[in-house]
């Protein structure tokens, strides 16, 4: 818990001054991996807290985006805007969920998926609200009372707000994980029976997480259009999804701290990548399905190796290692910032 | 196919009434009427005078009707502690903006909860236990973790379904000592039970089903005579030889 606690405070205070010794190249992979934060962040409460798997946060990325866009292109203020795009997003979220979420695993997976592949549809068809396929251009920059980043600090100052609503996030799913609704949350994952005998509406929880889940992925979504200023359902593919979700995997799921750690790695992951896809000699289509297929590994090695991710297998790892120090305290559980607990290391009695 | 049939049962405040049958009695369908489970196709459900059958099983907890399974429900991935914190669900009202932004009751609940769970545990004797991950534990100390899961929520009717099932003879007596403590305290239990020896040494009264009826019921002593409860069970018995 100590060492978790500092570990926390070092990592906001670097990538607190990390952006003064970035370019604005570095910038934009910054400002990117922190809204995949974000949206993991919301993804983990619902599939790593909640058990529900969704295939489908692009989905909710991309509506928050074309939210944001499309009414600061009418003429309502781009704050303003920015804030609605959570909004909306989850109301579509409660609209959606209502039916889909009687689905369960796989089935409800297949079902987010689907409804990405509608709203892309939808993205592709309306093209007086969402300009089609061509996309949506000329989205104006995020002013506050019409005042907005300076020209040649823009970056910048797209890296410090994503800080910021990073640090929200984080702090909202912290704070919701170890309490009366998330521990409702966490008991429904596992047995919606016992969960609903001690009290927990289930039905109205997971739509509630739904919802959450989707207003982080949609605030994201309403940064990405302001700062790229151009979207089109190109932007938003079912690969997009897909990453979302191996994030999540990865950095561990129902570990507050998980999606920072998944969504540093694979980034950074898709960049190379991209890199390598992108060579001179490479088919057109080799970056998108390099990261497919090793998207698939990623997942297959998680799955086999370490099925809670990253974050909780270094938990443990500590954990033992206090265990074994002489004289040190043995910790029984070692419970993290989230409350999640760490299974203790096998002890013979 | 009717599992109960015109099965009328009263429990009586303070009581400890059990529900005794062979297999296929009815038993589980009687009890799973009572949790929400399972909804009834004719007849009522009443609980303090109100018509409960059509409330889904997470408003009955609210009316103070709490559960332990028979096949061990504890919510994986929390410690013992947090499974019997998840019991005050039903009693407490923190939302989720309010707890994702620690305002409003958010922080006197939570120590409230927490004091009552720690409170219910070491009811349950299983307060050195209380940060362990709840599937480790053996299952007799499951069981008792879901008596406290069940406790922490303050209940005015506590359903047992089967609790003995499964149990050696030392976690089975420390379990129905838990019971009859529990009893002497007034609080009100409904024990649906294939061991007929258990419910009879805790129970204050007994109905017997079989083959979805009522066929005997009354205090132990009498229950342990009366000759149809004893046709039903050697009936089984010869079945099964």
């Amino acid at each position: 818990m100590r060492l978790g606690f500092w570990l926390g405070l070092a990592a906001a205070v670097g990538s607190l001054l990390l952006p003064l010794l970035l370019y604005d190249a570095e910038l934009t992979i910054y400002v990117f991996i922190g809204l995949s934060i974000i949206v993991v962040a919301g993804l983990n409460l619902l599939y790593g807290f909640a058990g529900q798997v969704s295939l489908g946060q692009g989905a909710f990325y991309a509506i928050g985006a074309y939210c944001a866009g499309i009414l600061a292109r009418r003429g309502i203020p781009p704050l303003a805007a920015l804030l609605l795009a959570p909004v909306l997003t989850a109301a579509v979220a409660v609209v959606v969920g209502l039916p889909v979420l009687r689905l369960r695993g796989h089935y409800l997976a297949f079902a987010t998926l689907a409804f990405q592949l509608i709203v892309l549809s939808i993205a592709g068809q309306f093209r007086e609200l969402t300009g089609g396929d061509t996309g949506l251009t000329g989205i104006p920059d995020l002013t506050v009372a019409g005042v907005g980043f300076p020209l040649e600090r823009r970056a910048f100052g797209y890296a410090y707000l994503t800080w910021v609503l990073t640090a929200l996030a984080l702090l909202l799913v912290h704070n919701l994980v170890a309490s009366r609704p998330g521990r409702g949350l966490r008991a429904l994952a596992t047995s919606e029976a016992a969960a609903r005998g001690s009290g927990v509406p289930v039905g109205r929880y997971k739509l509630q997480v739904f919802a959450l889940a989707a207003a982080f992925a949609g605030l994201a979504g309403g940064v990405y259009a302001f700062f790229l200023s151009y979207i089109a359902p190109g932007s938003f593919p079912i690969l997009l999804s897909i990453q979302f979700l191996v994030m999540s995997a990865v950095g561990g799921v129902a570990v507050v701290w998980g999606p920072v750690l998944g969504a540093v790695l694979i980034y950074i992951l898709a960049q190379v990548l991209q890199t390598i896809g992108s060579q001179p000699g490479m088919p057109l289509h080799a970056p998108a399905e390099l990261n497919y297929a090793v998207y698939g590994l990623v997942l297959i090695l998680i799955m086999l190796l370490l099925p809670e991710g990253i974050v909780p297998a270094l938990r443990s790892a500590v954990a033992s290692g206090r265990l074994r120090s002489p004289g040190g305290a043995a910790p029984g559980m070692a419970a993290g910032p989230g409350g999640a607990p760490v299974p203790p290391p096998a002890r013979r009695q | 196919m009717v599992a109960v049939n015109q099965v009328s049962i009263r429990v009586a405040g303070g009581e400890l009434h059990g529900v005794i049958g062979p297999n296929g009695a009815g038993k589980s369908t009687l009890f799973h009427l009572v949790t929400g489970h399972l909804r009834p196709t004719a007849g009522e459900v009443l609980f303090e005078g109100r018509a409960i059958s059509r409330l889904p099983a997470h408003r009955r907890a609210r009316l103070g009707i709490a559960i332990a399974f028979q096949a061990v429900r504890l919510f994986r991935g929390m410690t013992v502690l947090e499974n019997v914190m998840v019991g005050a669900h039903a009693r407490t009202r923190t939302s989720f903006a309010e707890a994702a932004l620690r305002v409003g009751r958010t922080r006197r609940e939570e120590r409230e909860i927490r004091s009552a769970a720690e409170a219910a545990l070491e009811r349950v004797g299983l307060t050195p236990v209380a940060g362990r991950a709840a599937e480790s534990l053996p299952l007799g100390q499951q069981r008792a973790v879901q008596v406290a899961r069940a406790l922490c929520g303050r209940p005015r009717l506590l359903l047992l379904d089967e609790p003995a099932s499964g149990l050696r003879g030392f976690e089975r007596q420390q379990l129905s000592d838990l019971f009859a403590d529990l009893r002497a305290e007034g609080l009100t239990m409904l024990l649906v039970e294939h061991d007929v020896g258990f419910v009879t040494r805790l129970a204050t009264a007994i109905t017997v089903l079989d083959r979805g009826r009522v066929i005997a019921e009354g205090p132990p002593a009498e229950i342990r005579r009366d000759p149809a409860v004893i046709a039903a069970y050697l009936g089984q018995e010869a079945q099964s030889a």
